[in-house]
């Protein structure tokens, strides 16, 4: 008999299939193969982009030029733009505002053709350091209530450029998903006073069958209530609202347990594409770090989602995470 | 100016990329072949092949399980959720579960291999809605459940599978689905404050704009939702309110077959057969329980939400409820509107 398992945060519920697990080789997945042709994130096509925002380059090397080792744009096709008063108004009864915000490219490494676990770990820690940093300005406007990070590797996960890069989108109010999560968090706090993330991460610890990973600073596991086959979070194990308050050596932790997570995916996924978005709490005015405590979902692209999981919220996981995580631990 | 669109029903924002302009014919759907099909065990004559029928309309002298029938109901092979056992919740430290008990079946829509709901006649569609209809109330009498949900994936990408035969699911589950709360708690937080069905205003709203109007024929209309999640979504909506699908008389059942028809046939003509989904969103069970379902006969409004599997939805999507639609449904309902079908 499958499970059916209840979200403690979201309250969703979800089925995992404990009855007949699917087991890797059950899966057919679209690999993410390289295509080539001219891409604009490449060195010596700087150009093709917009200026760039911020970055970390050889300083004998001039803006816009190659050299580079991480590069911010802005989107060339931009979901928001920046410019603007926040003009909220309606018509009949329906609800809407422009679209002010901003959307950035970072481009993560100059490598077109290296993923994250090809890359050395003080690669990793530099665009890592380059999220805080962007995110630390983009707070400083006060129009913006959330910062989404995320980032989509390969066609199937939606990626429309090979070259591994990260969106930023700052957004003026607080994403659905998101606020549910904070109410979810808050009830649980105002009921007992305490993280449910921090109280996450106890039960983890202790029944371990759900753990990848885990270094000084953070928990690599797959959730108790997964909504995709093999999904994966990390989780700094000490209570922090904000994604951008890491300190140095916590910077340098996550990048060694990001990279060794997802090179342990490809290890049994050979070429996935995967999507992580960073969790954390919203800005100026709507922050609530309190019982909110930052992580990273990362969903590898696996099965093809159908009407199901569209229609009613409620997803089905064809391997129980307590399996995933056995062969992610290999 | 891109636009930020928020959903008059569960308070959803979407942007709305209207500078990103790609035309509505550069939406149309790529050939994406799946695995190759296997030889299919829902035609006529291989009855054998699938677990015995729940449900069939069929010739009076044909006998259960054999050939002679234009439309079957069978248990899903690989079922989610079984029907079998008591239902059992318990936790564990701070995680809830219960066991899996539910139902899981396959409605087969026609006799013959055909893949597209498209290309079956409206009086079969409409033999398909009386279909759930029956199916949905013989599930309610099983006091374990609390909602079916009514579906169909057409196509490899939108979850189809490998075979190419038109077919829906439907799925009774013991826990009210999320995304369904959802709509039921927008839908009567509006009505508290105006006294009035928001699909019922919405329905009004578009008919009056006329802008996101794809068809309007009969009891029904189809729409293009304002704020549209994925490029060429369509809705479709009885015009007369009624929260529950299960009360929609013959001759509604034989217009929704024409309308349901009608779109889809346009979504296969003028996207080049996309995959897709679709979603019957309808009143759960209502069993008596103090306080609640007091005024769902009035602010909630049945409809089918189509989804065309045209654009990769990214995890990002997913992971914050936050989506980008790269077409305005004003530009999608006017491509629709002007694909001619028979």
């Amino acid at each position: 008999m499958s499970d059916l398992r209840r979200d403690p945060i979201g309250g969703r519920w979800v089925i995992v299939d404990t009855d007949h697990p699917s087991k890797p080789e059950d899966f057919e997945y679209e690999q993410h193969i390289l295509r080539g042709g001219v891409c604009p994130f490449c060195y010596g096509n700087e150009s093709m982009t917009p200026p760039e925002i911020e970055v970390i380059r050889d300083p004998s090397t001039s803006p816009n030029t190659s050299g580079w080792q991480v590069r911010v744009v802005s989107n060339k096709f931009p979901a928001l733009q920046i410019e603007g008063d926040l003009d909220r108004r309606g018509i009949g009864i329906y609800d809407m505002s422009n679209g002010v915000g901003a959307h950035e490219v970072l481009i993560e490494t100059p490598y077109h053709e290296k993923d994250i676990p090809d890359l050395l770990n003080s690669e990793v820690e530099n665009f890592l350091s380059m999220y805080c940093r962007r995110t630390q300005d983009l707070i400083k406007d006060k129009r913006f209530k959330y910062i989404m990070v995320f980032k989509n590797f390969g066609a199937a996960a939606g990626a429309s450029l090979e070259h591994p890069h990260t969106q930023i989108i700052a957004l003026p109010m607080v994403p659905k998903n998101v606020m549910e999560e904070i109410r979810g968090a808050h009830d649980y706090f105002d009921y007992r006073e305490r993280c449910v993330f921090c109280d996450i991460i106890k039960q983890e610890t202790q029944e371990k069958e759900r753990i990848i990973l885990e270094n000084k600073y953070f928990l690599s596991f797959c959730p108790f209530v997964s909504r995709f086959a093999f999904e994966m979070w990390i989780m700094p194990k000490k209570h922090q609202g904000y994604f951008c308050q890491m300190s140095g050596e916590e910077v340098s932790a996550l990048a060694a347990i990001l990279k060794e997570t997802i090179a342990r995916l490809e290890k049994i996924f050979p070429h996935p594409s995967y999507n992580y978005i960073i969790h954390s709490s919203p800005i100026n005015g709507e922050d609530s770090s309190e019982g909110y405590h930052w992580h990273i979902e990362l969903m590898p692209k696996l099965t093809r989602v159908a009407g199901f999981e569209w229609g009613s919220g409620f997803y089905l996981v064809p391997t129980p995470p307590e399996l995933a995580a056995k062969y992610l631990r290999g | 100016m891109p636009e930020l669109r928020k959903d008059p029903i569960i308070g959803r924002w979407v942007i709305i990329a209207t500078e990103r302009a790609k035309r509505p014919d550069q939406f149309t759907a790529q050939t994406q072949a799946g695995p190759a099909e296997k030889p299919c065990p829902f035609c006529e004559g291989k009855e054998s092949e699938t677990p015995q029928e729940i449900y069939s309309v069929r010739q009076n002298n044909s006998a259960p399980n054999k050939p002679g029938w234009q439309l079957r109901v069978v248990p899903s092979h690989a079922p989610f959720l079984r029907i079998e056992g008591d239902l059992e919740r318990r936790g564990r430290g701070l995680y809830d579960l219960m066991n899996g008990i539910g139902a899981h079946e396959i409605v087969i829509e026609s006799n013959q291999h055909i893949g597209n709901m498209a290309d079956l006649s409206e009086e079969q569609i409409s033999r398909i809605m009386t279909c759930y209809i029956d199916r949905i109330k013989d599930l309610e009498r099983d006091e374990r459940f609390k909602y079916v949900l009514v579906f169909k994936n057409y196509g490899w990408t939108a979850g189809g599978g490998r075979m190419q035969h038109s077919r829906s699911q439907l799925i009774a589950t013991p826990v009210n689905l999320k995304r369904v709360k959802e709509e039921l708690v927008g839908a009567r937080a509006y009505y508290q404050y105006h006294e009035r069905c928001v699909f019922c205003d919405l329905v009004k709203q578009e008919l009056e704009f006329k802008e996101r109007v794809i068809t309007d024929i009969d009891g029904f209309i189809a729409v293009s939702p304002f704020a549209a999640r994925f490029p060429f979504e369509v809705w479709i909506l009885p015009k007369k309110h009624s929260c529950d699908f299960t009360s929609l008389d013959i001759s509604m059942r034989l217009d929704l077959g024409r309308i349901l028809k009608k779109v889809l046939l346009k979504l296969k003509k003028g996207l080049n057969d996309p995959p897709y989904n679709y979603v019957l969103h309808t009143a759960p069970f209502r069993r008596a329980k103090i306080g609640y379902w007091k005024s769902i006969d009035y602010d909630y409004h049945w409809h089918i939400e189509i989804i065309p599997r045209l654009t990769r939805v990214a995890g990002f999507e997913w992971g914050t409820g936050f989506y980008i639609c790269p077409l305005p449904p004003e530009d999608a309902a006017k491509f629709l509107r002007e694909v001619e079908v028979g």
